[in-house]
């Protein structure tokens, strides 16, 4: 006859056996999981590196210069634009600020938007 | 009762009496357990301390993922305000293994429909090699790569490289240089800093700003196709600390594709170049003579007639044909006062003034292409005389930028540097000329544009001085008279100095607006003026009025215009 103390103990070994086995597989399931999102991470850092390299070469100084000139309303500052933060005066007393509404700021229109640049766009039509 | 004792039968030689046997059994009973109990224990404290602790010498079996980070070969290099300059990308290169190819003659007909420009007969003896690597293609575009994979010839496959990308293309091409395919910096920095940018992961920062960088370039190559010029050269620098805001030279070549580069493109004149560089070099002789104390401001030399030396003949371009004082020296650009000037410190003083602000060495800046002054062997009186004037020496205009640049700052040599220090760090330098003798300079540098040869350097509002420079190219033993190099050093706000600007356009000739004149004057100091004109805001210059009259004081000098005669003040 077998003891209780020999059942406890044969049934407390089962159990931890089923549980390790239970445990193995979620933690390699977990890994597979976590390599992935390292996966995609990565990828996902690939492509921020492409679009850093893209940004920068949308931001050729060469580049913004003609966009500026041909979609914009404005121009290079000049030197006798400026003036020091002092000798700005207060605005008056009850002045409205409706002046503002009409400056050439508001009448710029959006950048064309077909405008594929050549050398990353293929870069960008990964497969 | 115990019998035999079945574990040691060996043992009973001798037959003590039983309870003494008893007795040997229980101990040698006892010492056994303990020592298993022992070994037992051993074994529960290893199992405890290699499941619950880990042990160094212990291999790895689990992967511990850390963070992920992308990893690049070659660290990125950024401009002095972030911005990417280069940068390696991710591409597939082709490459087959031709004992594992099962037609040849079909795979290139395949892969011609995919590559164009692939040339036939070299690809099909490439893949009937007995060998198992052979390079096809190298970085592919991912299109390519797409269209190979989909014609599934066995045999081909690729591997992941990177490839060096210049996003701002040609507009710091001689400073960043190139690199070749598998990587490895050719010219500039990225020769210079080759290792350093392999091992490390942090951007390599430059002092340049690509803002600055455009405005320069655009300038210099419109002056360059204005006066039909073979090249030109352009710097601009802070003379605080010795960063090189902007550094140019034309024509120029596309990084991105190194094996494109034409020759003559590669060649940087703003540091490989040395040139003579004619009448700014009055700035060093004027300078020297002023900060020995053996003459002042007021005094002058006689430019009434040409100095006869040796089988040369010294003189004016601008003559006066009378006694001229310093000012009116360095205004006028008068060679025979300059000759006369530099004779009065001396052939060894001048020699050591000019070691001291950096004329006699190559430039100490961080790439290889750097050119060392053409130095005369034996320094006579007759070099001492055209040295004085900027003849019969020869230096990188990057030399200059930074000799000149001690002259105006206050009289501190930084040394030129491609690298943004960092913010705060104070760049020490040595002191080359006393604080008076760098103000007298600021106010003839002012002087030269308000009532000078650089009145076309003037930028409104920004207090632009400067010096110009004209001298006939050397070709071979002899000046060649129509080859000029015309170049423009200025600087600004003159009232406390910040930024040098140096233009340089190589053989320009004249136009009907210039009266056919290609000199520094005409040439290069527009092209100054232009600059300073774009950067002063973007480099927060101050803009100030120039007529106010603390200004005008600042600025005044004192011309004397005849010898111990009466006293006229400069009214500007």
């Amino acid at each position: 006859m077998i003891k209780r103390a020999t059942l406890i103990w044969m049934f407390l070994a089962t159990a931890a056996g089923i549980g390790l086995f239970v445990l193995k597989y979620k933690v390699k399931s977990m890994e597979g999981q976590l390599a992935a999102i390292h996966g995609k991470t990565l990828e996902n850092l690939e492509a921020v590196h492409v679009l850093k390299a893209e940004w920068s070469y949308l931001n050729q100084p060469a580049r913004l210069e003609d966009l500026g000139r041909r979609l914009l309303n404005l121009e290079p500052v000049k030197a006798t634009q400026t003036i020091d933060i002092e000798d700005i005066p207060f605005r008056p007393v009850g002045a409205s600020n409706g002046a503002a509404r009409n400056s050439s700021l508001t009448n710029v229109r959006p950048p064309a938007a077909d405008q594929v640049p050549p050398l990353f766009a293929k870069i960008r039509r990964k497969q | 009762m115990i019998g035999r004792h079945p574990f040691f039968p060996k043992k009973r030689r001798r037959e003590p009496p039983v309870p003494a046997r008893v007795e040997t059994g229980r101990s040698r009973l006892l010492i056994t357990g303990a020592l298993f109990s022992a070994a037992f224990l051993v074994v529960t404290g290893r199992l405890i301390g290699v499941t619950m602790f880990v042990e160094k010498s212990q291999p790895q079996y689990s992967r511990t993922v850390g963070k992920a980070a992308l990893k690049t070969g070659r660290a990125n290099i950024v401009d002095r305000n972030g911005n990417l300059l280069a940068t390696s990308l991710k591409t597939a290169s082709l490459f087959a293994n031709p004992r594992v190819m099962l037609d040849a003659r079909e795979a290139v007909n395949k892969l011609a429909a995919v590559l164009p420009d692939l040339n036939s007969r070299l690809t099909y003896e490439k893949l009937t090699q007995d060998r198992s690597f052979i390079w096809l293609r190298r970085h592919l575009t991912p299109r390519q790569k797409y269209e190979v994979n989909k014609l599934g010839i066995p045999g081909l496959d690729f591997r992941d490289e990177e490839r060096r990308v210049y996003p701002s293309a040609a507009l710091a091409s001689h400073i960043l240089g190139h690199t070749d395919i598998d990587n490895r910096g050719l010219a500039g920095v990225e020769r210079h800093f080759n290792q350093k940018l392999r091992e490390s992961r942090t951007p390599l920062k430059l002092s340049i700003d690509i803002r600055v960088q455009h405005a320069m370039r655009k300038e210099l190559a419109a002056a360059v196709r204005e006066f039909r010029g073979i090249g030109a050269a352009g710097i601009v620098m802070d003379i605080r600390n010795g960063e090189v805001i902007s550094i140019v030279s034309l024509p120029d070549f596309d990084p991105n594709r190194p094996s494109n580069i034409q020759p003559d493109t590669r060649f940087n004149r703003a540091t490989l170049g040395v040139y003579e560089m004619g009448s700014t070099f009055k700035i060093f002789t004027t300078a020297m003579a002023l900060d020995t104390g053996r003459i002042s401001m007021r005094d002058g030399y006689d430019a009434t007639h040409p100095i006869r030396i040796a089988r040369f003949v010294i003189r004016d371009y601008h003559a006066k044909r009378r006694w001229l004082s310093v000012p009116e020296i360095f205004m006028y650009s008068s060679n025979i006062g300059s000759a006369k000037m530099a004779l009065d410190v001396g052939i060894a003083g001048q020699r050591a003034f000019l070691q001291k602000v950096g004329i006699l060495h190559p430039s100490p800046v961080e790439i290889s292409e750097v050119g060392a002054p053409l130095i005369p062997p034996r320094w006579r009186k007759i070099n001492a005389i055209t040295i004085s004037y900027g003849h019969g020496l020869s230096i990188s205009p990057m030399q200059l930028v930074a000799g000149v640049g001690s002259m105006i700052n206050g009289g501190i040599y930084h040394a030129p540097t491609f690298l943004k220090k960092p913010s705060g760090s104070k760049s020490i330098g040595r002191r080359v000329i006393s604080a008076k003798t760098s103000d007298q300079i600021k106010r003839l540098f002012r002087l030269v544009v308000t009532k000078g040869t650089g009145s076309k350097a003037a930028a409104d509002g920004y207090l632009v001085g400067g010096k110009t420079g004209t001298s006939e190219k050397v070709v071979g033993r002899h000046y060649k008279k129509k080859a000029l190099i015309s170049s423009f050093i200025g600087a600004f706000p003159m009232n406390a100095p910040r930024y040098v600007v140096f233009a340089m356009i190589d053989e320009p000739s004249g136009t009907k607006k210039t009266f056919s004149y290609a000199t520094g004057g005409w040439v290069a100091a527009p092209v100054v003026g232009k600059v300073i004109a774009r950067i002063g805001p973007l480099l927060g210059v101050r803009a100030i009025d120039e007529k106010a009259p603390e200004i005008v004081r600042e600025m005044a000098i004192d011309i004397v215009t005849k010898k111990e005669g009466k006293r006229r003040l400069a009214s500007f």
